[in-house]
């Protein structure tokens, strides 16, 4: 009742709506939420991220690229069901990445707002979605494969499959500059640090390069870096990783290691907003740089073998709304909008158990940066994580630039074994988890 | 008026609060049942908060210690198969006894040392939940912590999964301990507390042991505290040091400070108002993002307006009610015949 007299007082549309409307659609207008009022139908999918809060680098600027793409596919006719043209829209709940709050969303966005399927960063919230999904058998998606077990058979990892691309970088790393042969590491120590530690302990050792100390696992509270920073350095290294910090801790760490005097080699999953810290370092101590994820105005992604549609048009048009802003996640939500549409188109249907299905057909689908398989099996207990190729990118005169697409299933299948004795070690397997 | 008068004026507003509480989930869409039930939760979160305050102690580590009666009541339930209502009795005894164990050092402290070391404790323990991933889960926590399950009464299924259901397990522990948690106030060692927080020196002069009563104040709000962690814990499922860090502790204090802390409905009042604000209107009106600058601004003009609390408007509300009850407008005079 209340929230009925709430929707009927205020609904979200009518009040923007109104709003825009005093303005004359002037600039509130261009703030609207992409809506598809023409169209007879329309799909919605949910956006179950974290909007706000200090994990918002990985949620927001994926909803900000999500737009971007239902605005492309919307104006390119929609999606085509059975014959029928389908506009898509997105509704969003900010789940502050507290479980509990991830579960009021995902049973809001089923229950109440009809989606059809949603799209969540994972981690600390999947555990506390995990029976919603299991119980309302709705398809979901997560950014961390880490996320994947035998129990959750509705639960994807489409896009990205964190940490195990990181043992790309380091391959490309001990291909292309032998000499650098030992390495440090320091990470926050929480659900997203430590998967990708053991992936990094792997690639090291798989590599021939010696780690000099333990991994340096800091709270996630920490916000002075200078005593992380001096202890990474005592051991005089050629390498420090970064493992998968948070952009909060990358920045001032990368400053520190700048101001106490380090010239080494710098590898890390992410470098979102890498330019601040060029300007804040210099050109030449971030020279060399080694991480994961691309600008996606880079000349290699127009290659054929890549799936993303126009990713420098989709790049700029980004930059365009949300200058400064392009992250790590800013095109994967996309990208995962792209195998969930491919899917919905093949089953005729967007229910969730006919786009699963169509998804995972053939058990191959068109990864972002090439075709690739459903895998998982040895580290998930479940073939849901879509693998295939992942692009290496070092900065160079202040621009991350793409040198290469390694293989990871080619890297598991000739050290799979160091991975998962690394992951058993620190408690990572799905069978070791909670 | 007379007490037994009062007394019973009394039993009939709780009768028609319970009434409304009990019909409120259905007035409600199926998210918000899901926000009623942290809400829930929360209530108590912050009334035990509020018998730590009684003597004066303000403390930041009361949302750890909540962690502690869900770390102990998801592991009694998972780890040693026990029972769920009896492993959140056992969340909040071991919440409790750790706050015991905690009071030796801490209540060497008063005021701000005492606030800072609670933090510190706090930590500590956040630390070595992190560090030992055996039993604790490290820092991602415990997932699949037992439910409460279902259960078949004669054909009927009450599945406690649905919000509903769980909101009733909710309302009726909350209003056990809060019940206890009133009637504690109202007890001699209540009123104690009282004067260990305003005349220390005159309770101390007469003969009171303060300290005990500063941590008797303290084991008994963390074991209520211990209890809404549990609740939390077999409701959610999951839980990970994150959820009980300083941030969360903020919250318990705006909830605190915002609703007043003199009376017994000032922290209610604080914590609901907060809640839906937060997480239902704020959402419903489309400022899911702005959210943390709407909140902060309501903080800024609650305490710069509002700066005995939420619970400084109730007397007024009643004054006017009552003053609205006992001044009905004159009635009209009717002219007497012949009057001109």
């Amino acid at each position: 009742m209340i929230s009925k007299l709430l929707s009927g007082m205020v609904s979200r549309r009518r009040l923007l709506g109104t709003a825009a409307s005093v303005a004359g659609a002037g600039a509130l207008g261009s703030l609207l939420p992409v809506r598809a009022f023409a169209a007879d139908k329309v799909v919605k999918i949910g956006f179950l991220a974290p909007l706000t809060g200090e994990v918002a680098a990985w949620g927001k600027p994926g909803l900000d690229g999500c737009q971007i793409w239902a605005e492309w596919v919307n104006a390119a006719g929609g999606l085509t069901i059975g014959g029928e043209a389908h506009q898509v829209e997105f509704v969003a709940y900010d789940n502050e990445y507290d479980p509990g709050k991830a579960r009021a969303g995902a049973t809001k966005l089923i229950k109440e707002d009809g989606v059809k399927f949603i799209m969540m960063l994972g981690g600390d919230t999947w555990p506390g979605v995990q029976k919603v999904a299991e119980r309302e058998g709705m398809l979901f998606s997560t950014l961390l494969p880490s996320d994947l077990s035998p129990d959750s058979s509705t639960l994807l990892a489409p896009a990205e499959v964190h940490p195990i691309y990181n043992v790309t970088g380091v391959e490309w790393l001990a291909e292309n500059k032998p000499d650098l042969k030992t390495a440090v590491m320091c990470a926050q120590d929480d659900a997203l640090g430590l998967p990708s530690v053991a992936t990094y302990l792997a690639a090291f050792e798989a590599a021939g390069i010696e780690m000099l100390d333990d991994p340096l696992l800091f709270d996630p509270a920490t916000t002075d870096f200078a005593p992380v920073v001096t202890k990474l350095l005592a051991k005089n290294p050629a390498i420090v990783s970064l493992d998968t910090c948070y952009s909060d801790y990358v920045h001032p760490i990368c400053e520190q290691l700048f101001q106490q005097g380090y010239k080494g080699q710098i590898i890390s999953c992410t470098a979102d907003f890498y330019e601040k810290i060029v300007e804040k370092t210099s050109k030449e101590f971030m020279e060399g740089f080694i991480f994961q994820f691309p600008d996606f105005d880079d000349p290699a992604l127009n290659g054929e073998q890549i799936n993303f549609q126009r990713p420098n048009e989709f790049y700029a048009e980004y930059n365009k709304r949300h200058p400064g802003e392009w992250g790590a996640v800013s095109w994967e939500y996309a990208s995962i909008m792209d195998l969930w549409k491919a899917g919905a188109e093949k089953a005729g249907s967007v229910e969730p158990d006919a786009v699963l299905a169509a998804m995972k057909d053939g058990g191959s689908g068109k990864h972002a940066f090439g075709d690739a398989s459903w895998w998982g099996e040895d580290l998930f207990g479940i073939d849901n994580a879509l693998v295939g190729d992942w692009p290496v990118v070092v900065i160079e005169n202040g621009k991350a630039v793409i040198k290469g697409f390694k293989s990871i299933p080619a890297w598991y299948d000739k050290h799979g074994k160091l991975l998962v004795k690394h992951m058993e070690a620190l408690d990572q397997m799905h069978y070791q988890r909670g | 008026m007379p007490e037994e008068r009062r007394n019973s004026h009394s039993l009939a507003w709780l009768a028609v609060l319970y009434a409304g509480l009990i019909a409120l989930p259905y007035a409600l869409s199926y998210s918000q049942q899901e926000i009623l039930v942290f809400t829930t939760i929360n209530v108590l979160l912050v009334m035990s908060y509020r018998l730590l305050t009684l003597t004066g102690e303000w403390s930041l580590g009361h949302v750890v210690i909540m962690g502690c009666g869900a770390y102990a009541s998801a592991l009694a339930s998972k780890a040693l198969g026990l029972p769920v209502p009896l492993s959140m009795l056992i969340g909040g005894v071991i919440a409790g006894l750790i706050a015991w164990a905690l009071s030796y050092p801490l209540f060497r402290m008063k005021g701000f040392y005492f606030l800072i070391g609670s933090f510190a404790a706090g930590e500590i323990i956040r630390l070595l939940w992190k560090r030992f991933r055996d039993p604790f889960g490290g820092p991602k926590g415990i997932k699949r912590i037992p439910d409460l399950g279902t259960i078949e009464i004669g054909g009927f299924t009450i599945d406690f999964y649905e919000p509903v259901t769980y909101y009733y397990v909710a309302l009726a522990v909350v209003s056990v301990s809060l019940f206890i948690l009133w009637r504690i106030e109202r007890s001699p060692i209540g009123l104690t507390f009282h004067a260990v927080h305003w005349q220390d020196k005159l309770a101390e002069s007469v003969g009171v042991d303060t300290r005990r009563y500063r941590i008797q104040a303290f084991v008994i709000a963390s074991f209520f505290a211990g209890i809404s962690g549990a609740l939390l814990a077999h409701y959610v499922g999951t839980i990970n040091p994150n959820r009980f860090n300083v941030e969360e502790m903020v919250y318990v204090l705006t909830w605190a400070i915002v609703g007043g802390t003199a009376t017994f409905y000032g922290p209610i009042l604080g914590a609901v108002a907060l809640i839906v604000i937060n997480d239902i209107l704020l959402r419903e009106l489309g400022f899911d993002q702005l959210r943390p600058m709407f909140y902060g601004l309501i903080l800024i003009c609650s305490v710069l307006f509002l700066p005995k609390g939420l619970e400084s408007l109730v007397p007024r509300i009643s004054r006017l009610v009552r003053r609205g009850n006992h001044n009905p407008s004159p009635p009209k005079v009717q002219p007497q015949e012949g009057a001109e």
